[in-house]
């Protein structure tokens, strides 16, 4: 690289630099930013209040709950050991 | 809630600061803690070109800065009903403008590092490839090869001196301005502008030493 000319080595050259940056045109955002952080906020939105909450949504959480609601269901036969589900009240006694 | 802000210097066209008083800004707060629409968009389309310039100071990516600007907007949205008026609006749209940018810019240097320490260890990594320089448009542009050297050099300097730099020669915000985002008082904004100019020259000219 030979461009000496762009390197500042006085405080003048430091000035025109400062003056260059001061001078440069500004950044702006594409056009149509409102709208795109509308959508933004708009999709978050829908994100975050959904029917259900996040955890119930996912697939394992739903198998264990539907499995609860099963074994909670009825009269909870599928908790009695069978030997007591077998018993008829009405049969007479075996001994 | 007490609206006691003082006179606001804006500075969206360069060319015009205006001054904006502080009844209007607390009406437009008023609004916003409202959930007004319309409230947000003037705030927003009042905004957007000094956050996005701010943030594009600090990372020198459109995308990025693009990104980080939506989220502060976002930001101010969801938690515009706990801004109590303590400072200024465009101050505290400064200081989250300038935190998240330097967060994001911190989360790109630690998956950077990441990717370098899993490639040498061998693992395959989708990430080896370098991040694109995203030069200055007007560097590149016009090949103004003295600005693309600044620009490096105030990029390597510590977060805060690099902030008020970019706050008083890119924005153009008053020292107590800068005081106000940084939280910090005029002396110390002095003495951070003096370190990073004195590192800046330094490189600039041990750089043009060695070539």
């Amino acid at each position: 690289m030979s461009d000496s000319v762009a390197r500042p080595r006085s405080d003048e050259e430091w000035e025109t630099l400062m003056h260059q940056l001061h001078n440069r045109p500004k950044a702006r955002p594409q056009p149509f930013f409102y709208t795109r952080l509308h959508a933004r906020l708009t999709a978050d939105a829908a994100a975050k209040s959904p029917l259900f909450p996040a955890w119930l949504r996912r697939p394992a959480y739903v198998a264990l709950l539907g499995a609860l609601v099963i074994t909670l269901s009825g009269d909870g036969s599928a908790l009695r050991p069978a030997a007591e589900i077998n018993h008829c009240a009405t049969c007479p006694i075996s001994r | 809630m007490a609206y006691s802000l003082p006179l606001l210097l804006t500075h969206d066209p360069p060319s015009g600061a205006r001054l904006i008083n502080s009844a209007a800004e607390a009406g437009l707060v008023a609004q916003l803690q409202q959930g007004s629409e319309a409230a947000f968009r003037t705030l927003v389309e009042r905004y957007q070109d000094q956050i996005y310039r701010t943030v594009f100071s600090l990372l020198r990516s459109p995308e990025e800065a693009e990104d980080v600007a939506q989220e502060v907007f976002v930001e101010v949205y969801q938690t515009i009903g706990r801004f109590r008026g303590d400072a200024a609006l465009s101050t505290w749209l400064y200081r989250l403008a300038t935190s998240r940018a330097l967060k994001n810019r911190q989360k790109a240097r630690a998956k950077k590092r990441f990717a370098y320490f899993t490639s040498l260890l061998g693992f395959d990594n989708d990430v080896l490839h370098e991040v694109p320089d995203h030069a200055h448009p007007l560097a590149l542009l016009e090949g103004q090869q003295q600005l693309r050297l600044l620009f490096d050099h105030i990029a390597r300097l510590p977060d805060q001196q690099q902030v008020a730099f970019t706050l008083r020669h890119e924005q153009e915000l008053s020292y107590e301005e800068i005081a106000a985002v940084l939280t910090t008082t005029v002396p110390a904004v002095e003495s951070l502008l003096f370190r990073a100019r004195q590192t800046l020259r330094k490189h600039l000219k041990s750089h043009a030493c060695h070539v």
